[in-house]
This record gives structure tokens, C-alpha cells and sequence, in this order.
């Protein structure tokens, strides 16, 4: 088909904000990925200004308030140790979303499950981007292992995992990344296995650049809008994976306050007539999740539309 | 033809039409003030670039425009009756089995997953309520009104099975079962090789004279519209600039626009310089852009005054049927345009370095891919390993700055000779030399000054450049990588480059969507001669662009390379393009070399047979013009099995001057006939009797 | 002259449930005389002329002016049309004076030409007009001359062999029945390579022929 020699004009240095401001007018022009954006950042926020949105330590234990239910001292109530659970709730949100913690005293930025997330992106991609481009006896090993690992059920990885390991937050993402991996390497896979057969790509190799740099500068980039996408999606199976974990008690150790745990722990009382323990975090799950999806799918079909 | 004047009203008038089209910024006009009228037996042909609104008048008048747009004036009426304005379902009555329309890509028209005679009779139960088997019947029949070989066979088979060719003709078929009154045609063969292309139109002709049908017939290629058509319409940037008799468009174009397209046009001239191409400055204005109370084509006209720029062009006549969309065209003489500065440079004068050493020297080069075999043997290693000859025993020189042209059509094997010598595919055997180095390595194995010597121009704009990375990062690479120049130097040296290819510095931050196709080619050659190599190849590098922007960036080639004194290989499928500016030709057919020699000496006789029907395929855009009618029949044999003895035997036309009607060239390897030093043929019939061909294209 | 080479191929054709408004109308703006009206696949059930889409008097004069407003508007062409069975029609592969005859013999102006029940064309009064014109035009002015001779055979051969043997070209030759004299044949003929003089000097020459007319005409 015929090219046409029409361009759109565009000042010769937009600035940095003008195209900072153009790729997020994609987001603002979707109503769902607002709504998914709006709900992500309220609990960004709650979790980064946890310490003042609430009076109560997580680990604060009131004995004489135990399981109550929402009152105005408590909020959202307490659970069977008397501890607040809002403030479970936002700090709880700090160990997923916005902190790691290492061990009693040391702690890196990113919560959890991100990092799960972007451990398992930075080994998933590396592999598919070798298994897709270099194809070859590297791509048929490389995918059959990973077809033997997507085998097994999840949560008997996930078991298998912590179980040879331990269970602490490094090991949790640890688990996260190796669960991720397989699902994130096809999805690279298919997307380099498309765009090597670009002329970009020749030119390249014309070259003479070595194979790593082809994949990581040249490809890797262009693949950079599905994963993405996929990427906040694996936030959300993260989350239910800490969750997960949590409730069969191989999640953080106590008295870590990340959701799975509280619903684990909160589960026993719902038939003796309080609910709140579990019914918070489920939902506070359940929201991130669907908050992380709406965002996704809002940018996915914004920048379909006109296609 | 009938001398007494009758008076019939045009089955399809469009008048005043305007065109929009909904988009997140708002209503776009694509097409606006188009009127036309078709008549009995007539073939209309609407020409214009990408972009010009031509296709989006034909799918207007079929109803085709999609959820987004929509006619916002003007009338249409088929037969008398007003289409415009009407529902769906009355429009559906109306056109019925009345107008039918041929697509580019068959594969579109084509469901895949029926046979053809499945699809054929469909047509004809839905709309006739005939029998299955009278339906066949009728099938069949159309089938051989279209010239399909063996069309029992045809039918049961599924599209994917016969050849480019043979779908378009099915398509046709189809289309004219239902005996319609109107057919649109928008490039029908486009995509076709330029053999298969001849046939095609020939096809058509033909039908015209039995059918009566009246067409609209789009197109981009002006050869093809001098060829099909009776009358033309020209169109510009969503409107219609001129109208009027195929003669009288080509014999006196009146509007600017037309008389520049007939200047970038490729001709088989023949001499270079009356093969030259003048491109039109400036480039076609986005739908948003245009001017509402000018004319449209102001910016780049080179007679424009005031009052171009604030008053609106009318359609003019300029002689009966003849009429223009311009306030000058009166004053206008074609005849004495004189290229502006910047168009006019020197070809290079030919230099008569005769003990000069070829840059590139190919020896028997073959490179082979190997298929695999479903048997259960090959599984073992045991079983027949069959090879796809793509290139079997090529032969070439090229000397140090010249250009080499290579034609041939898809399957030929040019596109892997090209990725043969520059090492993205492995050669199987034979030999090659560069600079005194061996090539038959791939690329991974070459050192990288040979690398850095060796550059590529690709054939798709869209996919050239790296979307996610600035024009300025991805032509300095190169210098980085090769360390053309000192790190601190590589922006200027980045810029002194996108001067050369014509564009300026505000390039340098852009990112590759924001580009035209042709500005991206551009680039593409800017970043291929960035490491100032010695050999540039060029894969079909202006196939996918306009006819405008294909003689801007050919000329930019061609000063290029005078610039920088490099030698180029430049592959191509029409035989027209290469014309222009090389020096030497070499023409490939399935895997092989079948004539190589200086440019003037391959267009004239003798030929060898193939390029003889090359020739005479390429529609010319010149209604008086006078071409050999030599037509190739069958299609090309597969590389997995070619021919044996001259592959080119199965459809050789001038078998017949040989001996035995040619058994010769069943059995034996033609051997290369040397008509002069360098011009040489791979043909058994002796260059005596080729010597007495006649001319394939005579101007007229 | 086969009448599948000369109808119209493509004639405007209208269906059934068209008001006949819109039918006047169609038949005003493609300046044609006569629709024929297909149903499915184009197969005929009626045709319309101008003359079936005038009212019948009878009709009329039993309304009033309003009635017969709404009675014109709610009309279609299926009312008014001349049904499929009382339409004469042909096949596209007879001749071209037959299809004349028929009209003739008829008094229609149109024969709609139909390939099993499917219309294919049309061939209409001004088409055989038309024909007619060219049956007897010759390409460039020249001398028209009428030639009587008797019924005998070879008259004509004889005709023919006197204008060749002046090394002229015969262009529009036609003949038919004198109409003044019933034993009598007049060949019409134009001859274009010499003047009138010439001509009118070698044909009195020829025996047992009478030059009935001569005139010289542009074409």
C-alpha cells in the first residue's frame, strides 16, 4: 500500500511535559481506566500516609474491644486481638503496595507483591526475549521447562516454594517472581517472536550488534505496552497469591498485618457472629484487584480504539 | 460503435459529493466537490495517490464507509435513482445484483474456508433462486469466460490453493455472474506481479466488450488507467482536479497536478535522460489541513498567484469533455516547464574506467533452504532432504560507484540474493566477494569493518525505524557503532545527514509515527549511509510509496551516491524503475540470472525471452504508445522442483525458433551468449536470430 | 445483425413496489420511455411505459380532486404495469429485422429481451431507428444513388461489377421491393471515391438498369 506524504506537525523540542502530559491523555480519556486509577491510588495513598490516618498501631492490642464491630472509636471494629482493623488495613497495605520488609529492621521501597511482580518481569522477559528471538534448541528448552512448571497447580508451587524456603517477605516474592515467570516469558515470547520479523530488526543485525543488546535496546522496548498491561494485572494474582499464602499460613510471619493473614486469622469468627475480621481485607482485596484490572483494561482499550 | 448520436443517461452520476469521517478530533472531510458520471460501456478511472479520497468515493457509492463515516453531501444517483440518504435495506434492494465490487486483495473478497465453487454458486442461489446445479453450470461457464485453466479442477479447490493470478479471477468471475451495470474496480492488480498484472488487464478488456459494464476503475498507476480506461478522473487531496477523455489527459494534461504526476511517472524511455523523473515539491496536506476557500493545491503549484490562495477553483471546461480545476490553466504551457534549481543536477557522466576492479564479484552463489520433510524417516535423519532453490548459481560484477539494477518478479530469488550478499541468510555454496573479502559468510561471522561497508535501504517504511526511539538516536547509532566520528561530533554529523536526505534539524527529536512514509525512507537512507559505506543495497525501497514521493527519493538516491561515491544495488519487480538511473541490469528468473548487461543494451533487442515479456507486461502510461503484446502463460514453476535445463522452458514463448520446438531447452542448460563484452544472455536461441527482434515499446 | 449486439444491456430496470411517482420520475431523469419491472434475480413481471402511466378516464371521473391526489400518490407500479403474460418478449439471439417485425406486427415500442425469464436487455423503436441510420451511413460524404433492375438473378452482380471495374468502393449497400413497380428491385448505395457526374456517366451505361435517384450526401 501507497504511503502518503501527510505528517502531523509537531513543534521541533516538545517539552518534557508536553509528552509526559500526551502519554497520560490516553489514560484521561478513559473512563475506566480512571475508575481503576482512582481506586490503585487511594490505596497508594492510604498506605504511603498510614501513620496519619489512624491513631491505633496495627499491633496495638485492646483487650476489653475484642471482634467488635464498626463503633466510632474503631471504625471498621477489631479483631480477636483487639487490634484496630482499619489501621491493619492501611498498614497492611503498606507490606503489599508500598514496602518491603527484610527482616525486623530493614526495609526497601515498592511493596511486595510490586516486587514479586518485577522480579518475575525482569527474569520472564529476559527468558522469552532469548526464547523468542534467538529461537532454536534455546527456545525449545526454555519453553518446555517452562510448560513443566506451569503444570502444576499454582497453589501447590506456591506451597512447594515456601515450604523448601521458609516463609518471610523476601521468600513471598521470591515465590511470586518464580510462580509469574512462566506466563510472563510466553507473553515476551510471542510479542519478540513478532517483532523480529521487522526491518528495524534486520538493520540491526546488519550491524553487527550482539544479540542481547538487539533484544533488551531494540525489542524490548517496543514490546513495553502488553506487558505493561500484564504486568498490572500480575499485581492483582500477586495480591491474591499473598493472600493466599496468608490464609494457609505460609505468608508473612505474624504479626505481619498483609491482608491473606488477616483474613486467615479472621475466618474462625465469622460463625461466632463477627465477621468484620475477614470481611474487610476480602474486600480491600477484592477492590485493589478489580481497581488494577479496571486500569488495565482502560489503557488497553484506549490505545486499541483507533487502531 | 455507433455513429448516430443517442442520448443515454449515465448509469451512475455522482454529483458534488462530500465525504466525512468521524474521528476523536472531530469531522474530517475526505473527500469533497467530486462529481462524475459513468456511462453504457464506459470504464471510468479515478487516479490519484494515497490519501487523495478515491477509494472513499467508491465505498461511498457501495455504502461501504464504515461506522464512522458518512456522506455529508451531494448526490449519487445509480440509474436514475438517488442513493444517497436511503436506509440500509433500501439500498440493498436498489443495488442488489446490480453493482458489484473487485478489491485489491482477492484474500479479502475470498472466504477461505469454502471452495470456490461453493462461493461462485452462492452468488448466483442467493440472488437468481436458481438450482444448485444450474448454478454450477453457470460457474463453470464464467470460469472459462475468464480464462481460468482447467476450471472443473478450479472448483473444488479452496483459494488458498491457486496462485495470486488465478484468485483475481475468481474474484471478477463473481463479480460479473449477476450481469451488474456497475462495476467498481479499486486496484485490482495492485498486487499482483507484472506478468500476472497483463493478463489481468487483458482479462478485463475483454469482459468490457462483452459485458457492456460499465466501471469505475481505481487506481494509483497511470500506465494502467492509459491501458484500461476510457476516461479519467484525476483526484488531489479530496478533490477532483481534472476530468476528461484517456487521450486527452495524457496527450495535454491542463491542471499542474496532473502535468507534475506525468513527470514522476517511470517511463520505459530510451535513453536515461528521457527516463528521467522531476518529483513535486512539497508534500500532500493531512485532511485537517486543507484549505476551505483556496485551491487545494496552491502550495505546491508552481504557476500559483493571489488569487489561488483566497478564492475557490471551479471545474473549468477546457474543451469539450475536457474539464480542469484551475483559474490558469489557459495560460499554462507544458511544453515549457523548466525544472526549478533544486531538481536539476548532473548525471553523473559515464567514465570510462575500463580495467576497474568490481567492488562485487558473485560467482555461482547459491543459497538453498532446505524444507522440511513430514515423513517419519526425516524424524531419524534417513529421509530426502528437499531444497528450496531460491538463488541456484548466480553470477554478477559490479563495478566500484555504479549502480546495478536487479529486476525480477516475486519468487525470482532477488530478495535473497540481496540477503545473501549482506549475510542475514547463509549461502549454501558458490562464491562471493567483496572488497577482496569473502562474503558467503552471514553477517555474524564478518568482521566489522566489512559490516560497517556493507549497508542495506529496506522496502517498508512503516517498519524501518524503531518506533520507541528519536530520529536522532537511531541514524547516530551507527556512527557510534562503527565510530565513524568522535563521540562529541555525532550530533552534527547526524544533522549534516538529514541535510542530504532533505530534511531538516527539527527531525532530529521526532519519533518515527510522526513521519510520512516517504520522510521515513528517508531516514532509512540516511542510517544506511550514515557509516559512509562502500556498497549500498536498496530492497524495492520505493514499492510502497507515491508516485511523487517515489521520484523524490529516487532522485535522492542517485545524488546520494554521487555524493558519497558509493556503488548501489538497487532491487526492484518493475522494470520501469530501474530505467532511470542504472547502469547495469541484471534480470532474475526462479534462482537464476537470465540477462545482465549495461542499462541502454537490456532495453533494447536483443532480449532473452523473459525480459521480452517483462517489457511488453508493464503498462505504459501513453494511450498512443504501441507495446508488444507477449503474454507468459502458466505461472512460475515452484523452487522446490524447478524445470530442468532452462528453467524458463515450462512458459518461454519463443521456444518456437529453436530447433524441435525447443527440446533443447528441456535437456540442456542454456549457455550465457555474450551479445557484446558486457551484456550477456542465458539462452539457447542463437544471437542472430535475437539480434532481429523488434523493439518491444515504440513511443508513439 | 443479432439482436443480443444491439439491445441495450443494461436498461433501468424498477421493481414492483416503487410508487410511480418515483417511476415518472426515473424515467425523467434516464430520459428513457420504457421500465420493465423485475422481481428476484431480476426475472420480469411487468413493464411500464408512458402510456400505462396515464389513468384511465373512467377511473378518473368517479373521484374528486383530493381523492385523486391520494389515489396518484398511494399508486404503484405494480397497479399500472403491463403484466408479464400480455408482454411480448424475445430471445437475444434472433435477428434484428425479426425483432422489427415483431414490433411492427404488435405496434409496441419495446421488446424487453429476456434470457429464461431473466432480463437481459432491451431493444427498443429508437434503437432499430437507430440502426437503421447506420445500416445505411458511410463514413465519409459521397454520391447516394437508387438503382432499379428486374428480378432476374445476377442484376446485381452485374451492378457490383460495373462500379469495381471503375475501381470504386460500395459503401451502405441495401435493396428492397420497388415500391412503384412490384416486379421491379431498387438497390440504394453510396459511393464515395468520385463525383456525382462520374457516377451518374458509368451507371447509365448499365443494361436493363434504370438510375431511379441520385444525390450527394454528407455521410
Amino acid at each position: 500500500m501507497a504511503e502518503s506524504e501527510q505528517s502531523n506537525p509537531v513543534s521541533t523540542h516538545p517539552s518534557r511535559w508536553k509528552r509526559i502530559g500526551s502519554r497520560f491523555s490516553i489514560l484521561f480519556a478513559s473512563k475506566t481506566a480512571m475508575i481503576g486509577l482512582f481506586i490503585v491510588l487511594f490505596w497508594v495513598l492510604a498506605a504511603i500516609f498510614a501513620p496519619l490516618l489512624t491513631p491505633y498501631s496495627p499491633t496495638e492490642q485492646d483487650y476489653k474491644a475484642r471482634n467488635s464491630p464498626p463503633s466510632a472509636a474503631h471504625i471498621l471494629g477489631t479483631d480477636d486481638l483487639g487490634r484496630d482493623l482499619w489501621a491493619r488495613l492501611i498498614y497492611g497495605a503498606r507490606v503489599v503496595l508500598v514496602m518491603l520488609p527484610i527482616n525486623d529492621h530493614l526495609w526497601l521501597p515498592i511493596g511486595t507483591a510490586i516486587w514479586g511482580v518485577l522480579l518475575g518481569l525482569i527474569v520472564g522477559a529476559t527468558l522469552g526475549l532469548m526464547s523468542g528471538y534467538m529461537r532454536g534448541w534455546k527456545d525449545e528448552v526454555v519453553m518446555r521447562g517452562l510448560d513443566a512448571m506451569m503444570a502444576f497447580p499454582v497453589i501447590l508451587l506456591y506451597m512447594i516454594i515456601i515450604a523448601a524456603v521458609g516463609s518471610s517477605a523476601t521468600n513471598v516474592v521470591l515465590a511470586i517472581a518464580i510462580v509469574g515467570v512462566p506466563g510472563i516469558a510466553r507473553l515476551v515470547r510471542s510479542l519478540a517472536l513478532d517483532i523480529r520479523t521487522r526491518d528495524y530488526i534486520r538493520a540491526a543485525e546488519l550491524r553487527g550488534e550482539n544479540p542481547w543488546y538487539i533484544m533488551f535496546v531494540e525489542i524490548l522496548p517496543n514490546a513495553r505496552g502488553p506487558i505493561i498491561i500484564d504486568a498490572m494485572l500480575r499485581v492483582g494474582y500477586a495480591i491474591f497469591a499473598m493472600g493466599t499464602l496468608g490464609f494457609l499460613g505460609l505468608g508473612l510471619p505474624p504479626p505481619s498485618a498483609d491482608w491473606g493473614s488477616m483474613v486467615a486469622v479472621g475466618r474462625r469468627f465469622i460463625l461466632a457472629g463477627s465477621p468484620w475480621a475477614a470481611i474487610w481485607p476480602s474486600l480491600a482485596i477484592a477492590s485493589l484487584v478489580v481497581g488494577l484490572n479496571l486500569l488495565a483494561d482502560g489503557l488497553r482499550e484506549e490505545t486499541m480504539r483507533y487502531q | 460503435m455507433t455513429n448516430v448520436q443517442r442520448d443515454q443517461a449515465p448509469i451512475l452520476k455522482v454529483e458534488n459529493v462530500a465525504i466525512s469521517y468521524e474521528t476523536r478530533y472531530g469531522d474530517v472531510e475526505a473527500v469533497r466537490r467530486v462529481s462524475f458520471e459513468v456511462g453504457h460501456a464506459t470504464t471510468f478511472g479515478l487516479v490519484g495517490e494515497s490519501g487523495c479520497g478515491k477509494s472513499t468515493v467508491a465505498f461511498g457509492i457501495v455504502d461501504f464507509l464504515g461506522p464512522n463515516g458518512k456522506i455529508t453531501g451531494g448526490s449519487i444517483k445509480f440509474q436514475g435513482r438517488e442513493l444517497v440518504g436511503r436506509t440500509e435495506n433500501e439500498l440493498r434492494r436498489l443495488r442488489g445484483d446490480q453493482i458489484a465490487m473487485v478489491y485489491q486483495d482477492p484474500m479479502q473478497a475470498l472466504n477461505p474456508s469454502l471452495t470456490i465453487s461453493d462461493q461462485l454458486n452462492e452468488v448466483l442461489t442467493v440472488h437468481r433462486n436458481i438450482s444448485e446445479a444450474e448454478a454450477w453450470k453457470k460457474s463453470v461457464a464464467m470460469l472459462e469466460r475468464v480464462y481460468m485453466p482447467d476450471c472443473s479442477n478450479v472448483m473444488s479447490r479452496y483459494p488458498h490453493q491457486i496462485s495470486g493470478g488465478q484468485q483475481q479471477r475468481v474474484v471478477i468471475a463473481m463479480a460479473l455472474l449477476t450481469n451488474p451495470a456497475l462495476l467498481i474496480m479499486d486496484e485490482p492488480t495492485t498486487a499482483l506481479d507484472v506478468t500476472v498484472e497483463a493478463v489481468v488487464l487483458d482479462l478485463i478488456e475483454d469482459l468490457k466488450r462483452d459485458f457492456d459494464t460499465a466501471i469505475v476503475y481505481i487506481t494509483h498507476d497511470l500506465g494502467v488507467v492509459a491501458r484500461v480506461c476510457n476516461e479519467v478522473g484525476v483526484m488531489y487531496a479530496g478533490e477532483m482536479v481534472e476530468s476528461g477523455p484517456v487521450e486527452a489527459i495524457f496527450a495535454d494534461p491542463k491542471h499542474p497536478y496532473t502535468q507534475g504526476l506525468m513527470r514522476c511517472v517511470p517511463k520505459l524511455g530510451s535513453t536515461k535522460e528521457s527516463s528521467r523523473l522531476y518529483p513535486i515539491r512539497g508534500r500532500v496536506p493531512a485532511p485537517k489541513d486543507r484549505p476551505k476557500g483556496a485551491c487545494i493545491f496552491a502550495p505546491r503549484c508552481d504557476y500559483v498567484t493571489d488569487r489561488c490562495h483566497n478564492e475557490l477553483p471551479v471545474m473549468e471546461e477546457a474543451s469539450s469533455e475536457h474539464r480542469v480545476r484551475c483559474f490558469h490553466h489557459k495560460e499554462i504551457d507544458v511544453a515549457a516547464w523548466k525544472p526549478s534549481e533544486d531538481l536539476v543536477f548532473d548525471l553523473p557522466a559515464v567514465e570510462e574506467k575500463e580495467s576497474q576492479e568490481p567492488i562485487l564479484e558473485v560467482k555461482d552463489l547459491r543459497t538453498y533452504y532446505t524444507q522440511e520433510s513430514k515423513s517419519v524417516w526425516s524424524l531419524v535423519g534417513l529421509g530426502q532432504k528437499r531444497y528450496v532453490k531460491a538463488v541456484d548459481g548466480v553470477s554478477l560484477e559490479v563495478p566500484a560507484g555504479k549502480t546495478l539494477g536487479i529486476v525480477g518478479e516475486s519468487g525470482c530469488g532477488k530478495s535473497t540474493l540481496a540477503k545473501t550478499i549482506v549475510g542475514l541468510e547463509a549461502s549454501t555454496a558458490g562464491k562471493a566477494e567483496f572488497l577482496g573479502f569473502d562474503i558467503t559468510v552471514p553477517v555474524s561471522a564478518r568482521d566489522i569493518k566489512l559490516i560497517q561497508e556493507l549497508q542495506m535501504v529496506f522496502q517498508n517504511p512503516d517498519s524501518t525505524m524503531n518506533p520507541s526511539y528519536s530520529i536522532g538516536q537511531q541514524i547516530g547509532r551507527p556512527l557510534q557503532r562503527f565510530k565513524t566520528v568522535p563521540a562529541n561530533q555525532v550530533r552534527e554529523e547526524v544533522i549534516r545527514l538529514l541535510h542530504a536526505v532533505r530534511l531538516d534539524e527539527s527531525y532530529y527529536d521526532r519519533l518515527p509515527r510522526q513521519l510520512s512514509g516517504g520522510e521515513k525512507q528517508r531516514v532509512g537512507i540516511a542510517r544506511a549511509f550514515a557509516s559512509r559505506p562502500e556498497l549500498v543495497l536498496c530492497d524495492e525501497p520505493v514499492s510502497a510509496l507515491d508516485v511523487s514521493v517515489q521520484a523524490a527519493v529516487l532522485n535522492l538516491l542517485l545524488e546520494i551516491q554521487h555524493e558519497f561515491h558509493t556503488t548501489l544495488l538497487f532491487i526492484a519487480h518493475d522494470l520501469s524503475v530501474v530505467r532511470f538511473f542504472s547502469d547495469y541490469v541484471a534480470v532474475m528468473y526462479l534462482g537464476h540470472v537470465v540477462e545482465f548487461g549495461p542499462a541502454e543494451a537490456i532495453y533494447a533487442p536483443p532480449y532473452h525471452p523473459y525480459t521480452e515479456a517483462l517489457l511488453s507486461a508493464v503498462p505504459i502510461p501513453d494511450p498512443t504508445a504501441e507495446q508488444k503484446h507477449i503474454r507468459l502463460e502458466g505461472s512460475v514453476p515452484s523452487a522446490l522442483k524447478p524445470p530442468s535445463g532452462c528453467v524458463f522452458h515450462t512458459r518461454c514463448p519463443r521456444r518456437t525458433l529453436l530447433a524441435d520446438g525447443g527440446l533443447i531447452c528441456e535437456t540442456e542448460v542454456p549457455p550465457w551468449r555474450y551479445n557484446t563484452e558486457q551484456h550477456r544472455i542465458y539462452c539457447h536461441i542463437p544471437l542472430e536470430v535475437s539480434r532481429q527482434m523488434e523493439p518491444v515499446v515504440t513511443a508513439g | 445483425m443479432i439482436v443480443k449486439d444491439y439491445m441495450t444491456k443494461h436498461p433501468v430496470m424498477i421493481d414492483p413496489a416503487m410508487s410511480i411517482v418515483e417511476a415518472q420520475s426515473i424515467m425523467a431523469e434516464t430520459k428513457t420511455r420504457h421500465l420493465p419491472v423485475v422481481g428476484e434475480g431480476k426475472r420480469l413481471v411487468g413493464l411500464i411505459t408512458h402510456e400505462t402511466l396515464r389513468i384511465p378516464p373512467n377511473i378518473l371521473t368517479s373521484l374528486d380532486v383530493w381523492e385523486i391526489t391520494r389515489f396518484l400518490s398511494n399508486l404503484t407500479v405494480k397497479d399500472v404495469m403491463v403484466k408479464c403474460k400480455d408482454i411480448i418478449t424475445i430471445g437475444p439471439d434472433i435477428t434484428i429485422e425479426e425483432a422489427a417485425r415483431i414490433m411492427v406486427e404488435h405496434k409496441i415500442g419495446c421488446l424487453p429481451v429476456l434470457n429464461e425469464e431473466i432480463v437481459v436487455g432491451i431493444i427498443t423503436d429508437t434503437d432499430l431507428m437507430a440502426h437503421l441510420v447506420e445500416m445505411l451511413a458511410a463514413p465519409e460524404p459521397s454520391v447516394r444513388v437508387t438503382m432499379r433492375m428486374s428480378l432476374a438473378t445476377g442484376e446485381l452482380a452485374r451492378l457490383v461489377a460495373a462500379i469495381s471495374a471503375q475501381g470504386w468502393g460500395i459503401w451502405a449497400l441495401g435493396g428492397i421491393y420497388s415500391p412503384k413497380d412490384p416486379n421491379s428491385w431498387e438497390a440504394v448505395f453510396k459511393i464515395s471515391d468520385a463525383p456525382r457526374e462520374q457516377v451518374i456517366a458509368a451507371l447509365s451505361k448499365i443494361e436493363g438498369q434504370k438510375i431511379i435517384d441520385v444525390r450527394e450526401v454528407a455521410g
